[in-house]
C-alpha cells in the first residue's frame, strides 16, 4: 500500500540542508557556469527529493504522474511558445524597439544611489557649460528645469556624459548613438529634427529607433532646453 | 450506514479521492506558478540590465526562509506518520511545529520588504520588483492559507478525526516549499 511507506526522513531532510548549503556557497566562486548547477541543479534536486519522498510521489499511482506531468508540460510548452517572441528583442521581419531601449537605458530610479553618482561628475562640468556658453537657452527653459541634470540622467547612459555618443551603453548599440561634440552632426541636422527625435524618437525622423521618446517627460519647453544643452557640446 | 462524506470512503482510480482532488489542485497551481516563473525567466533573459535591481535582494534573508520552509516541511511529513500510527496528538503537535514555521517564514518576509519598500524598491520600480513582488507574495498567499487550514487540520487530529487529513495538508505544503525552492535561485541567488 501507498499509504505505509516512511523512508528516513531525517536523512532526507539532513540532505536538504547540506544542498541549501551548497546553493548559497555556490556563488561564491564567482565562476558563471558553477553558479547556474549550484543554483538551479541542486534546486531540481531538492525538489525531487521532496516531491519523491515527502509527497510521496514515489509510491503513488501512475494516475497521479500522469496529471502532474500533464501540467508541467504545459508550462514547459508556454515558455517554448513565447520565449522567441519576447526574450529576443529582434526577428527576422520584426524589432522590440521599447525592450531594447530598456536594456539600453538601464534601469532609471530603481538604483538611485548609483544613478546619482553617475550624474554628480556629469552634472557639474555640464551645468556650468550650460550657465556660461548657453545663455539664449535660459529664457526658453522652464523655471526649475536643469537641462544638464536631465541630460546626465536620460541621455548620457547612451550619448555619453560629454555628449561624444560614447556613453556605457553606446558599446552594445548599433547603429551607433549620435556624437554632439562633431560639428558634422550640427551641420546634418536642424533643431527641429532634434526636437522632435527628443520628443517622439528617434523613429520619427527616419533615425535609430533605439533612441527612445522622451515626450512624456519633457514637454515642448524642456525638449527646446535639452536641445540647447546639446549645442553646448560642440566643438 | 455510513455518514462519512463520498470524497473520503469512494475511490474510482485507486487514489483516495480527497488525496486525487488535492493533487488536482497542485496540477493547476503548477500551471499557475509555472507560468509566471516562466514570464520572468523570458523576461530575465531578454533584459540584462535587471541585473542590477537583482543584486539588491538579500540572499541570507533568502536562505534562512528556505532553511525555515524545509524544517517545516520535515515536521509535516512527520505529522503524516504519526497520524498513519493512529497517533492524532502528535501529528497535532507536529503540525503546529509547521504553523509556527509559516508565521517565522511571513515575519521574516514581512521584515524584508519592509526594508525593500523603504529604500524605494516598490512593485513599480521596473520589471524586476514586479516579478518580485508578484511571484514572491503569491507564495507567502499560499503559505498563510496552508497555515489556516492546518490549524483546523491541526485541531480535528488533537482529537483523533480525520487524521487521513493530515496527510492532505501535507502535500499541499510540501508543494509550497518546492515552489520557494525554485524561486530561492531565481530571486536571490541569479545575481
Amino acid at each position: 500500500m501507498a499509504d505505509s511507506h516512511h523512508p528516513n526522513y531525517k536523512k532526507i531532510y539532513f540532505t536538504l540542508l547540506a544542498l541549501l548549503v551548497v546553493s548559497v556557497a555556490g556563488p561564491f566562486l564567482g565562476i558563471g557556469w558553477v553558479t547556474l548547477l549550484t543554483a538551479f541543479g541542486i534546486a531540481l534536486v531538492k525538489a525531487d527529493l521532496v516531491v519523491q519522498n515527502f509527497m510521496h510521489l514515489k509510491w503513488e499511482k501512475r494516475i497521479v504522474k500522469y496529471i502532474l506531468g500533464a501540467s508541467v508540460a504545459l508550462m514547459v510548452l508556454f515558455y517554448g511558445a513565447v520565449a522567441p517572441d519576447v526574450q529576443k528583442h529582434e526577428g527576422r521581419n520584426w524589432t522590440n524597439d521599447a525592450a531594447a531601449a530598456a536594456v539600453a537605458r538601464g534601469i532609471p530610479g530603481s538604483h538611485a544611489e548609483v544613478a546619482h553618482e553617475e550624474a554628480a561628475p556629469a552634472a557639474a562640468p555640464e551645468g556650468h557649460a550650460a550657465d556660461s556658453a548657453a545663455p539664449p537657452a535660459a529664457p526658453a527653459a522652464p523655471a526649475g528645469f536643469d537641462a544638464a541634470g536631465a541630460y546626465a540622467t536620460t541621455c548620457a547612459t547612451c550619448h555619453g556624459p560629454a555628449g561624444g555618443g560614447d556613453g556605457p551603453a553606446a558599446a552594445a548599440l548599433n547603429p551607433k548613438p549620435a556624437n554632439f561634440s562633431d560639428p558634422a552632426f550640427w551641420s546634418s541636422r536642424s533643431e527641429a529634427e532634434l526636437h522632435k527625435a527628443i520628443r517622439e524618437g528617434g523613429a520619427s525622423v527616419g533615425r535609430s529607433a533605439t533612441m527612445p521618446a522622451w515626450g512624456s517627460i519633457y514637454d515642448d519647453a524642456k525638449a527646446t532646453a535639452l536641445v540647447a544643452h546639446l549645442r553646448t557640446f560642440r566643438k | 450506514m455510513s455518514s462519512k462524506p463520498i470524497a473520503t470512503s469512494r475511490s474510482a482510480t485507486g487514489v483516495p479521492t480527497g488525496r486525487l482532488a488535492v493533487w488536482w489542485v497542485l496540477a493547476s497551481e503548477v500551471v499557475i506558478f509555472g507560468g509566471l516563473l516562466a514570464s520572468y525567466v523570458i523576461h530575465r533573459m531578454g533584459h540584462p540590465e535587471w541585473h542590477a535591481a537583482a543584486a539588491v535582494t538579500n540572499t541570507w534573508i533568502g536562505a534562512f526562509n528556505t532553511f525555515v520552509l524545509l524544517s517545516s516541511s520535515f515536521t509535516a511529513v512527520l505529522a503524516h506518520q504519526a497520524a498513519e500510527h493512529g497517533d492524532g496528538k502528535g501529528a497535532a503537535r507536529y503540525l503546529m511545529f509547521t504553523i509556527l514555521g509559516a508565521l517565522i517564514f511571513v515575519c521574516v518576509k514581512a521584515f524584508e520588504w519592509t526594508t525593500e519598500i523603504s529604500h524605494g524598491y516598490t512593485i513599480t520600480s521596473n520589471g524586476f520588483w514586479q516579478f518580485y513582488y508578484t511571484a514572491a507574495g503569491l507564495h507567502a498567499l499560499h503559505v498563510i492559507a496552508g497555515a489556516i487550514i492546518m490549524g483546523f487540520v491541526a485541531r480535528d487530529a488533537a482529537k483523533g478525526r480525520e487524521l487521513h487529513r493530515v496527510e492532505l495538508i501535507g502535500i499541499y505544503w510540501h508543494f509550497v516549499d518546492v515552489v520557494w525552492i525554485f524561486l530561492f535561485p531565481l530571486l536571490y541567488i541569479a545575481k
